[in-house]
C-alpha cells in the first residue's frame, strides 16, 4: 500500500498567542510549531496500515523551512519518505490553494496514477476549516470519506468507521485509491524515538517549490481581520449548604443548560 | 596430652618425591583456577570500552577502596553483625597472605619465616604468628556465625535456593583456620606435623578453584570493581555515536557493567531495601545484575541478542523507581541504576517499549511543557494570582516551579508557603515567564530524545534570562538540573529549598506547638544530594523530630521516582501505601516531606488509610505556619 500523509505544522497549543501589526495574522516569531494533532493521528494511522500490509508511508506538507522540524518527526516515528512544498504565502492561501498545491504535489510523484491512500487530519488546530482534505479528494478525483476513526483494508478496497454524534458510528466501505480524513484519538500516538530520528536523517526529503507546482490564482475567500475572543466571565457560585447548592445545581442543569 | 606450644609446629624436611607432589598440586590448582577466571576475564575484557572513562580522580578511587575494601566501611555500616563478621574473615585473609606464602616456601625448604629464631626476625615471625593466630580465632568464630545465619536463619533476601557452595566455602575457610591453629599445639618433631601441613596445604588448594566459580569471584573482582567505578551515584553515561542507544544487546554492554556483573556476591542488601521487590513486584535488582551475568556466561558481549528477554524482563525494568537504595547499599561497588536506567534507554530509544501511559508522558513532553499535560496558561494564572515576580536578571534567585509546583494543587502550596518565606527574608526572586519540564521522568525512562530537547529549551531560557542562582522545591528537579542537564551544557547553580532555608535558620521564628512530626527523607534529597540534616533542622524549629525506622540513607522510597507517578496502576502491593503506613505508626501528628513528588502520593495513600491520617506539609509550609500574619521580621 502507497500512503500518502498530509501533514500541517500548526503554532504550539501553548504558545502565547498575538495579533501582529496588520492586524490579518498572528505574531509567529516567537510562536513555537508542532504537528497539528489530527495529522498525527492520520500518520499513526497509515504507519499502522503499512505494519499490517506493508507497503510505504510519503509525508507530504506545506510551508516555509520550519516546516522541515515537522516532517523529521514524521520520518522519525516511521514515515519512509518525505515532499516538502516549499510556501512562504501559505497564510494567504485558502484552503482551495492550498489543496491545490497538495494535489499538484500528488500528480508530480505519481503521475497518471495515484496513491492507494491520502490520509489527512480532519481539520488543523489553528485555522479548524475542515475543507483541505476534502478539497483535495476533488481535485484528485477520488472518493472520499470525514471523520474516520479506524481503517481496515479489505478485499476489495476499504471499510472505515466514522463518528457521528452523541456516541454514534456509521462503518462504510469504499474502493481505493480514496482520501480520509482523520479524526483524533483514534489510536494510541506513538512517541518519536532516538534511533528514529537518527535513521530520519537518511531518508528522502524531497523539496519541491510552491511557484512550480501550481501557479497562484487569486483566493477565493480574503482574510479581512482577526481577533481574540472576548472574555466571558459566567461563573456562577450558588449559595447554601452543600445539599441546597447541590438541588440549586439540579435546578439549574434541568431547565436552563437543559442537560438532564 | 595436647599442649600450647609458644610457636606452631613447621615441618622441617620434606622428601623429593613430597615436593614433587606439592608443586603438581600448585600447578594443577592455579591452572584450574585460571581455566574457570580466564573466559570471566575475556567477557570483561571483550566487552565495549566505557565511553569517557577516565581513571581520574585518582585521590577519590583511592579512598574509596581504602574505606570500602579494606576498612569494609559499608560492609560493616548497613548490616552490622553479619557485616562485622565479614569483616574479620577479609581482615584474616589479608594477615594470612604472608603466612600461606611462607606455609607454601615451607614445603620447598626456603621458608623465611622462623619462630624459633633468634633476634628481630625471629621476634617478628613470633609475633606475626600471634597477630594471625587472632585472625585465625576471630575469623573461625565468624564464618561459623555466617555459616549459621546463611543455613538455620535463612534471612529472605539470600532467595529460596540454599547456596552449597557457600556451606563448602565455608568449611574450606574454617578447615584453613583450624589446621593453622592447630599447629599450635605439636612440636615440629611431631608426627602429626606433616600430617597438618598438608591438611592445611589440600584446603588452600581446593580453595583456589572453587573461587572463579561461584559468587566468591567478588575475592578476586569487587576491590578492582570498587576502584573502577562511575563514583557518582546514579552517575548514567553519555551515548557516543549514532548507533548507541543504551543497553540494547550485548554489544552494548561495557566493562564497567561486565565487570560489575561478575562481582555480584549475591548478599541481597540492594533486595532487601527496594521498594519493588518489597511490596510484590516483578523487579529483584540482585536478579537484574545476575541476569546480565547469566546473559553474559550463556550468549556473551559483542552480540546483537537484546538483553532483555530470556534473562531479564521488560516488566521488571519498568517497576524501579530510581531510589538508588540498592546503588546506595551495593558492598561490592555495583552501580544499579546506570544498568537499570540503561535497559530502559534500550528499550525506549529503540520503540521497544510499549506503554500507554509511557507514549502519553512522552507525546505530552514532546508537545506540550509539563509532565502532568496542563497548558501553559494555567502556570500564567497561578503565577498571578500568587503575585510571583517575574526573573528580570536583577534578582538574586530564579525560583523554579517545576511541573508539580506549577500545575499540582498541593504543589502550588507549597511554591506559596516557600515565596512567603523568601519574602520574610527580604531574599529577591523570580519566576521565570515559561518553563518546561526538566526531563526527569524522561530521563529516568530512558527517552534520551524528549530528554534533550527539553534540556536543550531550559538551559536556552535561563542563559537568556541570565540567570546565575535557582532554588527549587521539587529535589527531582535540583537533582536533573545540577547533574543531568550537563551532557547539554552548563546549568546555573541550583539548590533545594530545605538547603536555603536552613541557610538563614536564625532569622526564621521558632514554633510554640512542639508537636510530633516524622520526616520522610526524599530519594533524590537524600541518597542523591546528601542532603538529610538541612531539612531536620527546618522540622525542629517546627516541632519535635520523630524518625521513622526507615530513615536518612535507608529513607524507603514513596514510589513516585523514575517516571512512575505518569505510569498507572501498580501491581502488587502500592508503594506508597506501605511507606505511608510506616509513617503513620511512628505516632506522629504530621508528615514532613521535602518533595512535591513524595507529598501527591502520600496524600493519596493517607486518603485510602483506614488509621486517622497525619497532617501532611512540605517543610516550607511548616515554617510558613510560625511566621508572622503580616510576614514581617
Amino acid at each position: 500500500m502507497k500512503i500518502i500523509v498530509a501533514i500541517k505544522q500548526v503554532p504550539d497549543r501553548d504558545a502565547p498567542v498575538r495579533i501582529d501589526a496588520a492586524g490579518k495574522w498572528i505574531e509567529e516569531s516567537d510562536l513555537q510549531f508542532t504537528m497539528n494533532e489530527p495529522d498525527a493521528y492520520a500518520l499513526e494511522e497509515a504507519l499502522r496500515l503499512k505494519e499490517a500490509h506493508g507497503g510505504e508511508v510519503i509525508v507530504l506538507s506545506a510551508g516555509p523551512e520550519r516546516v522541515g522540524a515537522t516532517i523529521r518527526e514524521a520520518l522519525a516515528k516511521g514515515a519512509d519518505r518525505a515532499i516538502h512544498i516549499s510556501a512562504e504565502d501559505l497564510g494567504t492561501r485558502d484552503a482551495l490553494g492550498v489543496a491545490k498545491l497538495l494535489a499538484e504535489a500528488v500528480k508530480s510523484e505519481f503521475g497518471p496514477e495515484s496513491p492507494d491512500l491520502i490520509l489527512t487530519g480532519l481539520q488543523s488546530e489553528d485555522l479548524g476549516l475542515g475543507q483541505t482534505g476534502v478539497i483535495l479528494a476533488e481535485l484528485l478525483n477520488l472518493p472520499h470519506a470525514s471523520l474516520i476513526l479506524h481503517v481496515e483494508k479489505t478485499d476489495s478496497g476499504l471499510k472505515v468507521k466514522r463518528e457521528l454524534e452523541a456516541g454514534w458510528f456509521q462503518e462504510i466501505e469504499l474502493p481505493t485509491p480514496a482520501v480520509l480524513t482523520i479524526q483524533s484519538g483514534g489510536n494510541k500516538l506513538r512517541y518519536a524515538t532516538l534511533m528514529g530520528i537518527k535513521k530520519a536523517k537518511t531518508k528522502e526529503m524531497r523539496v519541491a517549490a510552491a511557484e512550480q507546482l501550481s501557479s497562484k490564482t487569486p483566493p477565493t475567500a480574503v482574510l479581512e481581520k482577526i481577533a481574540l475572543p472576548s472574555k466571558q466571565r459566567s461563573t456562577q457560585i450558588l449559595p447554601g449548604t452543600p445539599k441546597e447548592a447541590a438541588a440549586a445545581l439540579v435546578e439549574k442543569l434541568k431547565f436552563e443548560v437543559r442537560v438532564l | 596430652m595436647i599442649a600450647l606450644h609458644a610457636t606452631l609446629a613447621e615441618p622441617q624436611h620434606f622428601s623429593a618425591p613430597e615436593k614433587t607432589i606439592f608443586l603438581a598440586l600448585i600447578l594443577a590448582s592455579v591452572a584450574l583456577f585460571f581455566q574457570r577466571f580466564g573466559p570471566v576475564l575475556k567477557k570483561i575484557l571483550q566487552s565495549k570500552k566505557d565511553p569517557g572513562f577516565t581513571l581520574t580522580p585518582i585521590g577519590r578511587r583511592t579512598w574509596d577502596f581504602f574505606s570500602e575494601v579494606l576498612c569494609q566501611s559499608k560492609v560493616i555500616r548497613q548490616r552490622p553483625l553479619p557485616g562485622l563478621a565479614h569483616a574479620f574473615v577479609f581482615w584474616s585473609f589479608l594477615a594470612f597472605a604472608l603466612v600461606t606464602l611462607n606455609h607454601c616456601a615451607v614445603g620447598f625448604g626456603i621458608g623465611f619465616l622462623h619462630p624459633k629464631g633468634q633476634g628481630i626476625s625471629g621476634l617478628f615471625s613470633r609475633f606475626y604468628f600471634y597477630l594471625a593466630a587472632a585472625f585465625a580465632i576471630t575469623c573461625a568464630i565468624s564464618i561459623t556465625g555466617l555459616f549459621i545465619r546463611r543455613f538455620f536463619l535463612r534471612p529472605k533476601w539470600f532467595g529460596k535456593e540454599v547456596s552449597y557452595e557457600s556451606g563448602l566455602i565455608a568449611f574450606l575457610i574454617f578447615a584453613l583456620m583450624v589446621t593453622y591453629l592447630a599447629a599450635f599445639f605439636i612440636t615440629d618433631a611431631s608426627p602429626y606435623a606433616h600430617v597438618l601441613w598438608w591438611l592445611h596445604t589440600l584446603t588452600l588448594l581446593a580453595f583456589l578453584p572453587v573461587i572463579p566459580h561461584t559468587k566468591h569471584l567478588h575475592l578476586v573482582l569487587s576491590p578492582v570493581t570498587v576502584f573502577l567505578s562511575r563514583g557518582k551515584f546514579s552517575d548514567i553515561p553519555p551515548l557516543v555515536g549514532d548507533e548507541d542507544f543504551g543497553l540494547v544487546a550485548g554489544q552494548d554492554l561495557t566493562q564497567i557493567v561486565s565487570l560489575q556483573a561478575y562481582s555480584c556476591v549475591e548478599c541481597g542488601r540492594c533486595t532487601e531495601h527496594c521498594p519493588a521487590a518489597n511490596t510484590g513486584k516483578a523487579l529483584n535488582p540482585k536478579e537484574i545484575i545476575l541476569g546480565v551475568r547469566a546473559y553474559l556466561n550463556e550468549i556473551g558481549p559483542a552480540t546483537e541478542e537484546p538483553l532483555l528477554g530470556k534473562h531479564n524482563s521488560q516488566e521488571a525494568v519498568f517497576q524501579c523507581t530510581t531510589c538508588g537504595a540498592c546503588e546506595f547499599q551495593c558492598p561490592v561497588g555495583i552501580e544499579h541504576l546506570p544498568i537499570i536506567v540503561g535497559l530502559r534507554r534500550g528499550a525506549v530509544n529503540t520503540g521497544a517499549w510499549e506503554n500507554d501511559y509511557g507514549s502519553k508522558l512522552f507525546n505530552q513532553l514532546e508537545r506540550g511543557s509539563n509532565a502532568l499535560g496542563i497548558g501553559a496558561v494555567e502556570r500564567d494564572k497561578f503565577n498571578q494570582k500568587e503575585s510571583l515576580p517575574i526573573f528580570d536578571g536583577t534578582q538574586e534567585y530564579c525560583l523554579w516551579l517545576g511541573c508539580m509546583g506549577a500545575y499540582d494543587p498541593k504543589g502550588r502550596e507549597i511554591v506559596s508557603s516557600f515565596a512567603r518565606v523568601m519574602n520574610y527574608l527580604g531574599t529577591s526572586y523570580g519566576v521565570l515567564k515559561k518553563e518546561k519540564c526538566t526531563g526527569d521522568p524522561v530521563r529516568r525512562l530512558g527517552n534520551d530524545l524528549v530528554f534533550q530537547q527539553l534540556a536543550e529549551a531550559n538551559l536556552e531560557t535561563l542563559a537568556q534570562n541570565k540567570v546565575k542562582k535557582i532554588v527549587s522545591i521539587c529535589p527531582h528537579c535540583v537533582r536533573t538540573i545540577q547533574e543531568d542537564w550537563k551532557a547539554y551544557g552548563t546549568p546555573p547553580e541550583i539548590e533545594h529549598h530545605s538547603e536555603f532555608m536552613a541557610r538563614h535558620i536564625d532569622k526564621l521564628p521558632q514554633a510554640q506547638d512542639k508537636e510530633k512530626i516524622v520526616f520522610h527523607d526524599p530519594c533524590y534529597l537524600g541518597r542523591y544530594r546528601n542532603v538529610y540534616d538541612e531539612p531536620r533542622q527546618l522540622v525542629q524549629i517546627s516541632g519535635t523530630l520523630v524518625e521513622a525506622p526507615r530513615h536518612r540513607e535507608r529513607s524507603f522510597c514513596c514510589g513516585a521516582g523514575g517516571g512512575l507517578a505518569f505510569l498507572g496502576e501498580e501491581s502488587g502491593e502500592r508503594v506508597s501505601h506501605v511507606r505511608a503506613k510506616e509513617l503513620i505508626e511512628t505516632g506522629a501528628t504530621t508528615i514532613g516531606t521535602a518533595c512535591p513528588f513524595c507529598n501527591t502520593m502520600f496524600r493519596d495513600a493517607l486518603a485510602a488509610s483506614e488509621t486517622p491520617a497525619p497532617q501532611l506539609l512540605d517543610i516550607a509550609q511548616l515554617v510558613a505556619r510560625s511566621l508572622p500574619v503580616d510576614n514581617k521580621a
